[in-house]
């Protein structure tokens, strides 16, 4: 095309496109990195490559400040399957995806991943969805490349400034569980050796039933969410000593049974940025109060876009999106 | 003249006040689809606007056959999605040129699709352009032409204040399609939790090749870096099995003499009402 001054995209060759596919699968395999991936990275971390970051101009403004460069965009991406079960299957998924995409920082030599935000495609195929993580690597002036990059969900604004007052978000960490109530198809928990196994709920929900707390399934309910919390916690205290977690997603599905009472499936996801901080650390920075006199929603009380939107059911593709 | 705080109100805000311009300017009248907090900052930074660019290019998409269970790129798409982008960008910028603008800042760009043929796109790239106020030319992008930029105008003064400089929106775009399972795979794994590696490197490649696109053409504009680098994930009227990864972002060049020890510390605000 002559039209304009840009190169138009030069279209791959079959044989080549088919040695990439192949580079590709062999290097999910053997968990690591295609060789042109690598090359593209490294050649960003030394500047022979513009740097790509999704930082915005007031990110950029502040990292600059801080002696924190930006290198390259990266990102980790696992197609799961969960046709076992739900809730192991996300877990998994996101652990799959945060490996990956620790593998590519470090090709890049960077001490961390920050601005990651958990994505998904809009349409999934069956029972399977792609868990995918996608972040900007960066490096800290006067550090050497770190063996193992912090992966901070938080934007580079808030990471300078986590840590200025001694904080270091160093991961996300998951917690999952899913549990039966009154059978089930018989899988794991403490469900199937529930006495009651549902029948309470029935009872307590029947037509003469009056005003009274479901005490059979509130209690399961409430023992998924725990447990959840609790491997959350487990998660996190390998990589820090707090969690900050953002997304909370739980469901109850009921399942009608033939001459039985029903049964439920509880299954609950908590997912949440792991942070490493030295208790009553000082924070040196004043608070300014001020006054916004503004009548409609204040710029400053704007929570902003939502950062990870896979687990919020009303997100839905509009159009004029590019 | 001065108010009640001492401030003067400017010359000529009293003669327009007092309708002592109304031969109107000379230099003619400007267009934007500016906010006012967006036309002060930008006004800060030194610019002002010239008026709004806008391109269009209503681009008709081209067939390609993708076998049932091949992972591969629609590279008719991906070109077709690329250049009428390119071309609507373009239009604008010729607009930009034309004004005598230095460069567009706030350029959306959008894709609508048309009721009556799914196969015809429109693509709108829509800006405000801006000339620098003290007629500095170092603003220009590559080729002395407008320099063109995402950013809206807080963005782009903190871009300036940063010490950066825009000079292109850079993009790229790969159409991918993500090969169908067959029946046999689809039923052995049944009632299991396993990764769909075939998904999973479709999804890798396909965002490779828009991300290395993306790159290239910043490299190719002689970028240090790009900017609020966003990929878009999209599928316009195709099947659930092709899908768009869309990298853009604006391509930054530092401004020389520039120093990091310059941009002040930013100070914590907590609004207290409510």
């Amino acid at each position: 095309m002559g039209l304009f001054s840009r190169a138009s995209t030069t279209p791959r060759q079959r044989a080549e496109h088919a040695a990439r596919a192949a580079a590709w699968e062999e290097a999910l395999a053997r968990q690591v990195l295609p060789p042109f991936v690598v090359d593209r990275l490294q050649a960003a971390a030394i500047g022979k490559q513009p740097w790509v970051a999704t930082m915005t101009p007031a990110e950029l403004l502040l990292a600059k400040s801080h002696g924190v460069k930006p290198i390259a965009t990266v990102s980790g991406t696992c197609w799961f399957h969960y046709g076992w079960s739900w809730t192991e299957g996300h877990e998994e998924g996101w652990h799959h995806a945060l490996n990956r995409i620790r593998r590519e920082a470090t090709a890049c030599g960077a001490n961390a991943i920050v601005d990651v935000r958990m994505r998904t495609l809009r349409h999934s195929f069956g029972p399977s969805m792609d868990f995918t993580l996608i972040g900007t690597a960066i490096r800290v002036e006067g550090l050497k490349p770190s063996p193992d990059p912090v992966v901070a969900t938080v934007p580079a604004l808030e990471f300078v400034r986590l840590l200025e007052m001694g904080i270091v978000p160093t991961g996300i960490a998951v917690g999952a569980r899913y549990d039966w109530l009154g059978g089930g198809l018989g899988y794991n928990g403490w469900g199937s050796s529930n006495a009651w196994g549902g029948r309470q709920t029935q009872w307590q929900s029947s037509v003469f039933a009056g005003n009274q707390p479901l005490t059979e399934l509130g209690t399961f309910w409430e023992g998924i969410r725990r447990q959840a919390h609790a491997a959350l916690r487990a998660n996190a205290a390998t990589m820090g000593n707090g969690v900050l977690a953002h997304t909370h997603f739980g469901e109850i599905l009921k399942q009608e049974r033939d001459k039985q009472p029903p049964a439920y499936l509880g299954r609950h996801i908590v997912v949440g940025t792991v942070v490493d901080t030295p208790r009553g650390a000082g924070v040196p920075h004043g608070v300014e109060p001020v006054i916004d006199m503004r009548d409609g929603p204040s710029p400053l009380q704007r929570s902003g876009e939502v950062r990870h939107a896979v687990y919020d059911t009303d997100t839905s593709e509009q159009e004029g999106s590019i | 003249m001065s108010d009640a705080h001492g401030q003067a109100i400017p010359e000529h805000a009293l003669q327009r006040l007092a309708g002592l311009r109304r031969e109107g300017h000379p230099g003619g009248i400007f267009t934007s689809d500016f906010s006012v907090n967006e036309f002060l900052l930008v006004r800060k930074a030194g610019f002002e606007p010239v008026g709004l660019c806008v391109g269009s290019c209503i681009y008709h998409l081209g067939f390609q056959f993708a076998g049932w269970s091949a992972n591969q790129e629609m590279d008719v798409l991906s070109t077709a999605m690329y250049e009428a982008r390119a071309l609507a960008m373009e239009r604008m910028r010729l607009e930009a040129a034309q004004m005598g603008a230095d460069g567009i800042v706030g350029v959306r760009l959008t894709v609508k699709r048309l009721e009556w043929d799914a196969k015809i796109l429109e693509f709108v790239a829509i800006g405000t352009g801006v000339v620098h106020a003290k007629g500095h030319q170092g603003f220009k992008g590559p080729n002395e032409q407008p320099f063109t930029s995402a950013l809206t105008g807080q963005d782009f003064w903190t871009l300036l204040a940063a010490g950066y400089r825009p000079l292109e929106m850079v993009m790229g775009s790969c159409v991918y399609h993500v090969a169908r399972r067959g029946p046999l795979a689809t039923l052995g794994s049944v009632g299991q939790n396993v990764e769909l590696t075939n998904f999973s490197l479709a999804l890798y490649e396909a965002r490779e090749i828009a991300m290395e696109r993306m790159q290239t053409e910043a490299a190719q504009a002689g970028a240090e870096g790009v900017v609020g680098a966003d990929l878009h994930e999209g599928s316009h009227n195709w099947s659930p099995h092709v899908i768009e990864f869309f990298a853009i972002g604006t391509a930054v060049l530092p401004i020389e003499g520039h120093e990091a020890d310059d941009i002040p510390d930013p100070k914590l605000v907590l609004s207290v009402n409510s």
